[in-house]
């Protein structure tokens, strides 16, 4: 919000320059810039507009920061033109929302230009000059805080009324837009038609023109919500609406109305008549018991009573006789100034005391705590395995939006993680960041494409939530995906896989074909992440578009099955013996089954079965494929013979053949 | 060492005794020669542009064409053989590096391949470990929130302007139930509360959420990802990661929030910096303090060292182009913008209204709460210039840090 230095200055005389000012009102009040010229720009907090948003609620602070005195040489009673208040009459319908209704008859107006001094503190407030009577309205909102607004009295039949707008009504406003109203709107309006939609903008029909004689000067109070609500439903933000809004004290609109007939008469000729004021129920006076201890332990600071009440008297606040506290010690009440509607508890008055003395005054104190365990939750630390893991294993890990596009919605294997049903977004920013994410593949495809334009192989990771909607509400899940494109990459993953959960002590595991609908992975090459008890926790595979593969995993179910003990198994006292065996087999027959059979045939000697050689020629014929195992022979109780492991080798050899029919090499 | 050749005698029965003595050294250096470095030391001394042999040939043009006759052969021959004995000791040398295995060690080493922390990770994992070493321990809280939680349990309440602050995501308005975690839901009085749903705009929510499950004294932080409903520029993003903190007890205050946080800060940026607190305000805390620190890059004197390199550069300037108040120009600090100080965190005292929605009464106790931008510390700490990198998914600015 800008102000001008100069009123500030008048209003609140002192030795103090700009850039002093400046620096003050950053560490004491709001956070302030220097626009240049006699312009400032000042951050008044939302809970600060009905009183700080002004340039006399600015020069109270001021005078308290500077220890100077308020002075506004406009500040005497009025001496009004007449007895009577003119022919007008103020009927407010609905006193919920209207708190309070001033109104002020003027006639004999001369609408003119407005006097320098005027134009300019306008200028500098970013405000266009109109004429002298617009300006002086604007003028009083600048000074007091209090929206205001002139009717042109010969336009106006009959009194003013306040009512809620009726349905289908409609009113065109002095911008020349016209606007549709609605049963929740407030509007101010005569004996037969709406004048302004109330605290946000004049109708046409009684603007002033430079032919006004008379005019009817507003200083309301309405309801905050309902001009918040009513602004944000026609799109309609005015400085007026701004200041509803925040909840003015309707006490402002007396100050308002004071002022404005001050110079109405001084500046635009106008004959004043005694205002009317309907206030249907006055603004209460607000006392709070000022408990010196509990404010010095909030600030952790020592205070002394006197000193607070000082501190406070210099904002308006009144200390006002005592009360008994524990049957001993007598306490001062505090009176709230009526215009500051943001006081309400005692850590309110607090705030007022801790900023004055300065927060960087504060002597730092470590805190008095008694030891207890700092704990982290399991997935934060699950999380922090797997990404050590995963940066020692090679891979980086990236950030991706949370939000993707609706075509990117179900692109993996989603029904593992939830309902299969996106999040859709009430109001998106954009095609591209419509929906929540349901998988982190969409993000990742996009980065294997992306980074292998720089690199040939490019092996990343994400950790981050996934939504879908459920019946009960929106599903939550962390997974962790991984990606990764290099030559042998679906086989690299699995691997990875496979000592990934190894290390987090999963070993009851397998995977089977996916049999999920997606469109990421290449069908005959993606398989389940599945349990011993069938639990799924997620998927892996060859990814369509890029040479690359994909894992994702549920890591809020993966950590109900980690297992982070181990125990030592003694050390084999007999040796190992190893055999290899080449067979030639069909191109249709998958090595996982070929594994299990070696294991299932010699369930007490085999210790281990691994692939160690494959390949695919032409002159191994059509459809075959070489394959080479290595089998590990153990007893646990004796060392094997020769003998012993020919006779078990040539079970398996026999089996495989009579089971697969491939060819011994 | 040579101290006798050092200085060669004038007359030549003394240059003949010189070079002898100097011949019974060289030889005998030579031969207990161990490694090339060595033997590449005593190559430059005897042989080298400025060796001791040279000295003698210096001499020898000073002398007459008779002394030259006498003197020149025995030097030459000198000369050779040193030459001899140095070329046998570097196949001698090489050769036994090809008998220990032939391996040329200057090739460069095998590229192992490690994996890249994000920086995000790598900062939130530093600010985590300085938090649990001052006894706080870490929640997280869902993305997915409840209008309650984000907004009016915090004091924020519907049609205030103040929830103008934050831009908010909502979701789709059929989407209107409650979150999927019940526990917290009906555990808490106050917040079986239907309402919209959208993605929580701070991690403040978590605060509450944590309050409602356990009782005080506690110290904890809660980083997260929020979201706001903002155009992307270099400094603002749809998503974005806070490190939320809270502590509350029955006695917690002002001066001790501000012992804390500067013991953070100086952990964080590794210097003895200064924070500065002001006023500020945000609905659930009161007072509200923005907490700013000394600029790392500057150290608080909005200027840089170093001479001024282009025009741009030049800050210390009025608009028409002279010294400020007498001033020689200088350097300004882009990263504070000349100011000294970096605004790191909103921060304040726990508002009473806070406490109620969580179920306690406020009269027993205090708290403070604060929240900073992950990024904006990752910024300041890497000298990262656009937030936007963050989420690039760009492995040439992962693989930086």
């Amino acid at each position: 919000m800008k102000f001008s230095f100069s009123l500030i200055k008048k209003l609140a005389p002192g030795k103090y320059t700009k850039s002093e000012l400046v620096e003050k009102f950053n560490l004491h009040l709001f956070e302030t810039v220097d626009l240049g010229g006699d312009a400032l720009e000042i951050v008044v907090s939302p809970n600060r507009f009905s009183d700080a948003a002004s340039h006399l609620g600015i020069a109270m602070e001021t005078a308290a920061i500077f220890g100077t005195k308020l002075s506004d040489p406009n500040s005497g009673e009025l001496k009004f033109n007449s007895k009577s208040p003119g022919v007008f009459r103020v009927n407010i319908q609905d006193k919920k929302l209207s708190r309070r209704y001033l109104a002020g008859y003027v006639s004999e107006v001369k609408i003119a230009s407005s006097p320098i001094w005027l134009k300019e503190i306008l200028e500098t407030c970013g405000l266009r000059s109109i004429n002298n009577v617009v300006d002086i309205m604007n003028y009083v909102m600048l000074k007091t805080g209090q929206p205001m607004h002139a009717f042109d009295a010969d336009k106006v039949s009959g009194g003013i009324v306040v009512r809620k707008a009726k349905k289908g009504e409609k009113i065109d406003t002095i911008d020349n837009q016209t606007f549709s109203l609605d049963k929740e709107m407030l509007v101010i309006a005569d004996a037969k038609k709406n004048l302004a939609i109330a605290g946000i903008k004049g109708g046409k029909n009684s603007e002033i023109d430079s032919n006004t004689k008379r005019i009817l000067v507003e200083s309301a109070n309405f309801d905050s919500a309902s001009i918040y609500d009513t602004s944000k439903k026609l799109g309609l933000r005015t400085d007026a609406s701004v200041r509803f809004s925040h909840n003015l004290s309707p006490e402002l609109a007396e100050l308002g109305i004071k002022t404005a007939l001050d110079l109405l008469q001084k500046f635009a000729g106008g004959k004043i008549h005694p205002y009317i004021d309907v206030y249907p129920k006055k603004q209460s006076k607000k006392l709070l018991r000022l408990d010196i201890d509990k404010m010095a332990s909030l600030i952790g600071k020592d205070l002394k009573e006197k000193e607070v009440v000082n501190l406070l008297s210099q904002l308006g606040f009144s200390a006002k006789g005592g009360f008994a506290s524990g049957g001993k010690k007598q306490g001062k009440n505090i009176e709230v100034p009526a215009l500051r509607t943001d006081i309400n508890d005692s850590e309110d008055l607090a705030e007022e005391v801790a900023r004055l003395i300065g927060y960087n005054n504060l002597i730092a104190k470590p805190p008095a705590v008694a030891l207890g365990f700092a704990a982290e939750e399991e997935l934060i630390l699950l999380k922090d395995r797997i990404r050590n893991f995963l940066a020692g294993a090679g891979f980086s890990e990236v950030y991706n939006y949370s939000l993707i596009s609706k075509e990117d919605l179900a692109l993996g294997p989603v029904k593992i993680f939830g309902s299969g049903d996106g999040v859709l977004l009430a109001n998106p920013m954009s095609r591209q960041l419509a929906v929540l994410r349901d998988s982190l593949s969409p993000g990742l495809l996009k980065n294997l494409k992306d980074n292998l334009r720089f690199f040939e192989e490019v092996r990343i990771f994400e950790i981050g939530n996934v939504f879908s909607q459920s019946k009960t509400g929106t599903d939550e899940k962390t997974l962790l995906g991984i990606a990764l494109a290099s030559k042998n990459a679906v086989l690299e993953l699995k691997g990875l896989l496979d000592i990934l959960l190894e290390k987090l002590g999963l070993v009851d595991y397998f995977l089977p074909d996916l049999n999920y609908d997606n469109k990421l992975l290449k069908t005959g090459e993606s398989l389940r992440i599945e349990t011993g008890d069938h639990k799924v926790l997620g998927y892996m595979g060859s990814v369509h578009g890029v040479k690359g593969a994909i894992l994702e995993l549920d890591l809020g179910k993966l950590l109900k099955l980690v297992d982070e003990e181990k125990e030592y198994e003694p050390l084999s006292k007999f040796p190992s013996v190893m055999r290899d065996i080449s067979i030639l087999a069909d191109n249709q027959i998958r090595v996982g089954e070929i594994l299990a059979m070696i294991q299932r045939i010699s369930l007490k000697l085999v210790e281990d079965v691994d692939l160690i050689d494959w390949y695919q020629d032409e002159k191994l014929g059509d459809n075959k494929k070489s394959l080479t195992f290595r089998i590990v022979f153990r007893a646990e109780d004796r060392t094997l013979t020769d003998q012993e492991v020919d006779r078990e080798m040539a079970a398996i050899n026999q089996i495989l053949i009579n089971k697969f029919d491939v060819e011994l090499r | 060492m040579l101290n006798s050749a050092n200085c060669i005698a004038v007359s030549l029965p003394g240059m003949l005794e010189d070079l002898k003595k100097l011949k019974t050294e060289a030889q005998k250096f030579l031969k207990e020669v161990k490694d090339s470095k060595e033997l590449e030391n005593l190559r430059v001394k005897y042989l080298g542009r400025k060796g001791e042999l040279n000295k003698f040939f210096d001499v020898l043009k000073s002398l007459s064409l008779e002394e030259k006759r006498k003197f020149a052969p025995p030097l030459q021959k000198l000369k050779k053989e040193l030459e001899e004995i140095l070329d046998k000791k570097i196949s001698e040398l090489s050769q036994s590096l090809k008998s220990s295995g032939g391996l040329d060690i200057t090739m460069p080493g095998k590229k192992m391949s490690m994996g890249h922390l994000h920086p995000l990770t790598i900062v939130e994992k530093e600010i985590r470990e300085i938090f649990k070493a001052m006894n706080f321990s870490v929640v997280e809280g869902p993305e997915v929130e409840s209008e309650y939680y984000n907004f009016d349990a915090l004091n924020i309440p519907k049609s205030h302007p103040a929830r103008d602050m934050w831009d908010t995501f909502w979701l789709r308005s059929n989407q209107k139930q409650l979150t999927i975690d019940n526990k917290q839901i009906t555990s808490g009085k106050r917040s079986n509360v239907k309402g919209q749903m959208l993605l929580r705009t701070h991690t403040s929510p978590v605060q509450i959420r944590y309050m409602e499950q356990h009782k005080p004294p506690f110290q904890i932080i809660v980083p997260g990802r929020v979201f706001r409903f903002e155009a992307t520029d270099a400094s603002h993003e749809i998503n974005f990661y806070q490190v939320e903190g809270l502590m509350v007890g029955k006695d917690v205050n002002l001066a001790n929030f501000k012992f804390v946080i500067q013991e953070f800060f100086q952990r964080l940026f590794k210097k003895n910096l200064k924070i500065r607190l002001r006023p500020s305000y945000f609905p659930f805390v009161e007072p509200g303090l923005e907490v700013d620190v000394q600029c790392i890059r500057c150290e608080g004197t909005g200027r840089l060292d170093g001479p001024v390199k282009s025009a741009s550069q030049i800050t210390g300037l009025t608009q028409k182009g002279l010294p400020r108040g007498g001033e020689a120009p200088f350097r300004g600090c882009n990263l504070c913008k000349e100011s000294g100080w970096l605004e790191v965190m909103g921060a304040g005292m726990v508002h009473p209204r806070v406490f109620e929605s969580a179920g306690y009464n406020p009269k027993d106790l205090q708290g403070f709460a604060f929240g900073l931008g992950l990024e904006r510390i990752a910024m300041i700490k890497y000298n990262i210039p656009d937030i936007r990198l963050f989420y690039s998914g760009d492995l040439r600015f992962i693989r930086q840090f």
